[in-house]
């Protein structure tokens, strides 16, 4: 009894340590929203997000923060968690999905990729593709991913009286980087 | 022994599966890590009358313009023949405010009533967080100069010209909708009057009173609320001299926001702007028609990165 005890608990710890070593956290992160309106352009980055990445089965999780944006105007930042994203409610963006290439993540290389899941914004799920390039290198794996958000899609209200003000497509670049060292 | 192993299987079975959503994972780490600071307990620095503990945020400047119409109330000087105190201006100011830092603003401002000058500064003692931090608490201070002729020899000494306040400011915002301020303070007066009360007794004013202060913001949607407040000030002086009453200031307006301005629609009966002035001055009442139209409009610059 005491045997079969010893070799299943052995047995479970080696998968969970197997798990492990193969989730990777990012080890650094940004996050940039830009958008073009007639008025003036809005520009944020975030460098407050984290990702996760398993290569067993190519399953990644990213979850941002909102209130981390930077924007160049504070007024602008607070508007844009109070009146639009409204962080206090919704307080992270995330995406979780699956990248759809075959990767060798234990080789070097270079791979343009696509990813499928769920984006969620402002309490909003929405089934995605998104696309990028994975950079392997060093013991390094670098994600870049640019990808537009119609902020329709999110039930994103905008008043009518600065509609000029804010686009209603948002481009978003996403830099991670995962260390497996 | 069996249960053991029941026990054991399960709990590594449970962290497997709590391995297994990576999204859970992250976000549990990243609530677990958030105590950021409430944002926008208020619009802007001010309510009707009194200051809120909203500060001018880094590097930026609050260019405002606020004005008071006349007394509403044909028993208290307006009426029909006004336009309801449209024709008059009780008080009308212009003011800059700059952040310095995220937690300390200056600001200069010019007013109509007995031309004033004022110098004011706002300190953040303590921001309100979502754990562990249940208040907002401001200093302010501010002192006034009035440039007028000196109609007799009142001014012969010119620090007779100056009045200073102080205040701590202490608010809570309440979820998305609420905010209250309670806002202790005291006021110096250089020069006071001296008056007769009818009679045959002299009464002088204090130089030196406490306030205390109190006020609202109730938002009826994200970009408009109700605002409202009031102040009273603590004098013997006050209560004794009959032939001039003296009442509390409290004031109603509507908020607006637009993005880039903050607009107030007021109704007060304060006659000034500036607490140096309306703490000891108010002698108009709501009862007696005592009560000006107002508005404000804020707009704040970006004059460098924050």
């Amino acid at each position: 009894m005491t045997k079969i005890l010893l070799t299943i608990i052995t047995l479970v710890f080696s998968i969970t340590n197997v798990m492990y070593a193969q989730t990777y956290k990012s080890a650094s992160s940004n996050i940039r929203f830009f958008s073009e309106a007639p008025l003036e352009n809005i520009e944020a980055n975030n460098e407050k997000s984290t990702g996760v990445l398993r290569t067993t089965d190519n399953m990644m999780a990213v979850v941002i923060p909102i209130k981390s944006f930077e924007f160049e105007k504070a007024l602008m930042q607070e508007h844009f968690n109070e009146t639009y994203m409204e962080s206090d409610k919704y307080k992270n963006a995330s995406f979780k999905g699956k990248i759809n290439e075959k990767i060798n993540w234990s080789k070097d290389g270079e791979y343009d990729a696509t990813a499928t899941g769920t984006m969620h914004i402002h309490g909003v799920d929405k089934e995605v593709t998104i696309k990028g390039t994975i950079v392997i290198k060093d013991g390094k794996i670098n994600f870049e991913s640019k990808f537009q958000i119609s902020i329709a899609d999110y039930k994103i209200k905008i008043p009518k009286a600065v509609i000029t003000n804010i686009a209603e497509i948002v481009d978003v670049t996403m830099k991670m980087t995962f260390a497996t060292k | 022994m069996r249960i053991f192993t029941t026990l054991t299987l399960l709990f590594f079975s449970l962290l497997s599966f709590a391995q297994d959503d990576l999204l859970d994972m992250l976000e549990d780490e990243s609530d677990a890590n958030n105590n950021s600071e409430v944002f926008a307990t208020w619009k802007t620095m001010r309510l009707v009358n009194i200051h809120s503990t909203e500060m001018v945020k880094k590097n930026a400047l609050d260019f405002r313009v606020t004005h008071r119409f006349g007394n509403m109330g044909a028993e208290s000087g307006g009426g029909g023949h006004t336009l309801y105190g449209l024709d008059n201006s009780s008080d009308i100011r212009i003011s800059f405010d700059y952040g310095i830092t995220e937690k300390w603003q200056i600001g200069i401002g010019r007013s109509k009533y007995k031309e004033l000058i004022d110098l004011s500064t706002k300190y953040k003692l303590l921001a309100q967080k979502e754990k562990n931090a249940p208040l907002t608490i401001v200093a302010f201070g501010a002192v006034s100069i009035t440039p007028q002729k000196d109609p007799d020899t009142r001014y012969s000494d010119w620090q007779n010209r100056l009045t200073y306040v102080a205040e701590v400011l202490f608010a809570r915002k309440f979820g998305q909708r609420l905010s209250i301020e309670l806002a202790p303070g005291i006021i110096h007066r250089n020069m006071v009057t001296q008056v007769l009360d009818g009679e045959g007794n002299t009464l002088t004013d204090e130089n030196t009173n406490f306030t205390l202060g109190g006020g609202a913001r109730f938002m009826i949607t994200k970009r408009v609320g109700i605002i409202v407040d009031y102040v009273h000030t603590f004098s013997e002086f006050r209560g004794n001299y009959k032939p001039q009453n003296f009442y509390d200031p409290f004031g109603v307006g509507v908020e607006i926001e637009t993005g880039g301005h903050v607009f107030h629609l007021t109704l007060t009966n304060a006659p000034a702007i500036i607490e140096n002035a309306y703490l000891p001055e108010t002698t108009d009442s709501w009862a007696k028609g005592g009560v000006k139209l107002g508005f404000n409009i804020s707009r704040v610059f970006q004059l460098g990165k924050h």
